[in-house]
């Protein structure tokens, strides 16, 4: 459905891409993951033809993007789209359904409250909602996503992913648990490169999971290691941090293993975190 | 690509600014030339008014897409099956059927409001031949559309708007300017647009001057438009 090779993209001095390939197949739901500025909206942009690579290809539907778009199949949400603010959302969808071969306009309630008012009056979220329905206007085989939700109150976004439910789906987020719910594969993007790309509990392994800061005044940091759900560890003089995938075990065995820890703290990872310690970069 | 034609073609129509902006604007020069100040000739003025106000609605179609370009709505349809032609072709379809109605409020207002008597014929030949003569400008518009964005291309094509429709005549004839303009006012999209109705007022056809001058124009502002398209496309 996708296929991206090495693809290579520099503003300036700033890389923004820097080799990254991706495939995605029928039926397969991706979420791409990572930190604003991780290059996720430039991948999409590329895999759209809406910018041309330094280097590198990408082909959508088995065909260069800007030919899959013209055949209708794939529908598209950007994140940075404009609506013309003095039409009818009715008519716009209307009109914008009908350039696909099999135009389809979404059922939802809130969709058809909101036909007869002009665009001018809608409120940040409504005009997220018209936007996902002109991404679903030509009923796509191929859904792209660029942080579909943002805007969104908790009733919209049910409502979005309902509709999302039994479509192939390339979505960018930068929440984690967007990706947990709505995804079944997630590629994790940082500094313009795929860090990681697998299943969702791999990845939430990877990223997700609590820290444990601790205090030990004799420092054994392979004991650390092999405490149970631990894949992490820090140690700065007499404190470490533990990353770990099941905080209730480590702690448990924690306490049990070592009299002497002190100041024992947690806290829920967050993702910017968990990013500087995959790529290695920052403290 | 027909959906997106009727769309636009409806959205332009359905504009009350255009309205406005092409007629109210033009009528009220046109009173103001002919009732208050007593400046110009009756017949001569509602022409020139009428001129000047089509002129600005076939500018403007460049103004809108300049808006459009900048607000993203053009990143949104670049990702639908509408080819780039698609959109200017129902921008420019839709923006010169808008001209059409402004063109007859203001001819209007000359019959009901400025007494202008003409024979019905010359009635039915004047909204079609000023229609035709502004269709160099939205050529220009467009180049105007694909080079700026946003506010700026309307800032600019108005100050391109009032030049040309001065050196073309369309608020004081061109035989009142000192003789040093009168030769490129003659020789200016917009009087030669003018004088597709002005010789319509005398029973005359148009000169093949004028058509070839106009013709020229078009020519000249397509290129334009089509060089400054290429560079922009849909960004």
């Amino acid at each position: 459905m996708l296929e991206l090779t090495e693809l290579k993209k520099n503003y300036g001095e700033i890389t923004a891409l820097d080799g990254v390939s991706l495939r995605v197949r029928e039926g397969e739901k991706v979420a791409l993951l990572g930190p604003n500025g991780a290059g996720k909206t430039t991948l999409l942009s590329i895999a759209l033809g809406l910018l041309s690579p330094d280097s590198g290809a990408a082909r959508l539907l088995g065909r260069p993007p800007r030919e899959a778009l013209a055949a209708g199949r794939v529908g598209v949400l950007l994140q940075d789209a404009g609506l013309p603010d003095d039409v009818r959302v009715g008519d716009l969808v209307g009109a914008v359904a009908g350039m696909y071969p099999t135009p389809s306009v979404l059922a939802d309630p809130e969709l058809e409250a909101l036909a007869g008012r002009r665009v001018l009056g809608l409120s940040g979220g409504q005009r997220q909602l018209v936007r996902f329905a002109l991404a679903l206007a030509g009923d796509p085989a191929l859904l792209i996503l660029d942080e579909p939700t943002v805007g969104l109150d908790v009733d919209a976004r049910r409502a979005l992913w309902r509709q999302v439910r039994d479509r192939t789906v390339v979505f960018a987020t930068h929440y984690l648990a967007e990706a947990d719910d709505h995804a079944d594969r997630v590629v994790l993007l940082a500094g313009g490169r795929v860090v990681a790309d697998g299943p969702v509990e791999e990845i939430k392994a990877l990223v997700g999971g609590t820290e444990v800061r601790l205090t030990l005044d004799t420092m054994d940091e392979p004991r650390l290691r092999s405490l149970p759900g631990v894949h992490d560890v820090v140690v700065e003089g007499a404190t470490a941090t533990l990353r770990t995938g099941d905080s209730d075990a480590t702690l448990r065995a924690l306490f049990a293993g070592f009299g002497d820890v002190r100041n024992v703290r947690t806290s829920g990872v967050d993702l910017e975190s968990a990013f500087v310690s995959l790529t290695g970069k920052g403290a | 690509m027909r959906s997106f034609l009727r769309f636009e073609v409806r959205r332009a129509l359905s504009n009350p600014v255009n309205l406005v902006f092409l007629a109210g604007f033009p009528v009220l020069l046109y009173l103001l030339w002919t009732k208050v100040l007593d400046l110009a000739s009756g017949p001569v003025s509602m022409v020139s008014m009428a001129t000047y106000g089509a002129m600005g609605g076939a500018l403007f179609i460049g103004g809108a897409i300049a808006m459009e370009r900048s607000s993203g709505w053009l990143r949104q349809l670049a990702v639908t099956p509408l080819p780039a032609h698609g959109y200017i072709v129902s921008k420019l379809a839709g923006g010169m059927l808008a001209v059409l109605p402004s063109v007859v409020i203001v001819l209007a207002a000359g019959a009901l409001l400025g007494g202008v008597r003409l024979p019905a014929a010359t009635w039915l030949a004047l909204p079609l031949l000023i229609w035709a003569g502004v269709v160099p400008f939205a050529a220009l518009g467009v180049a105007f559309g694909y080079s700026l964005k946003g506010q700026s291309a309307n800032i600019a094509m108005m100050v391109v708007y009032f030049l040309l429709s001065v050196l073309g005549g369309l608020w004081l004839p061109v035989s009142r300017m000192p003789g040093g303009l009168r030769v490129p006012a003659e020789y200016s999209p917009a009087y030669q647009a003018g004088s597709l109705g002005w010789r319509a007022l005398d029973g005359l056809a148009p000169t093949g001057t004028s058509v070839l001058v106009l013709a020229a124009w078009t020519a000249l502002f397509v290129l334009l438009g089509v060089w400054r398209y290429r560079s922009a496309a849909w960004r």
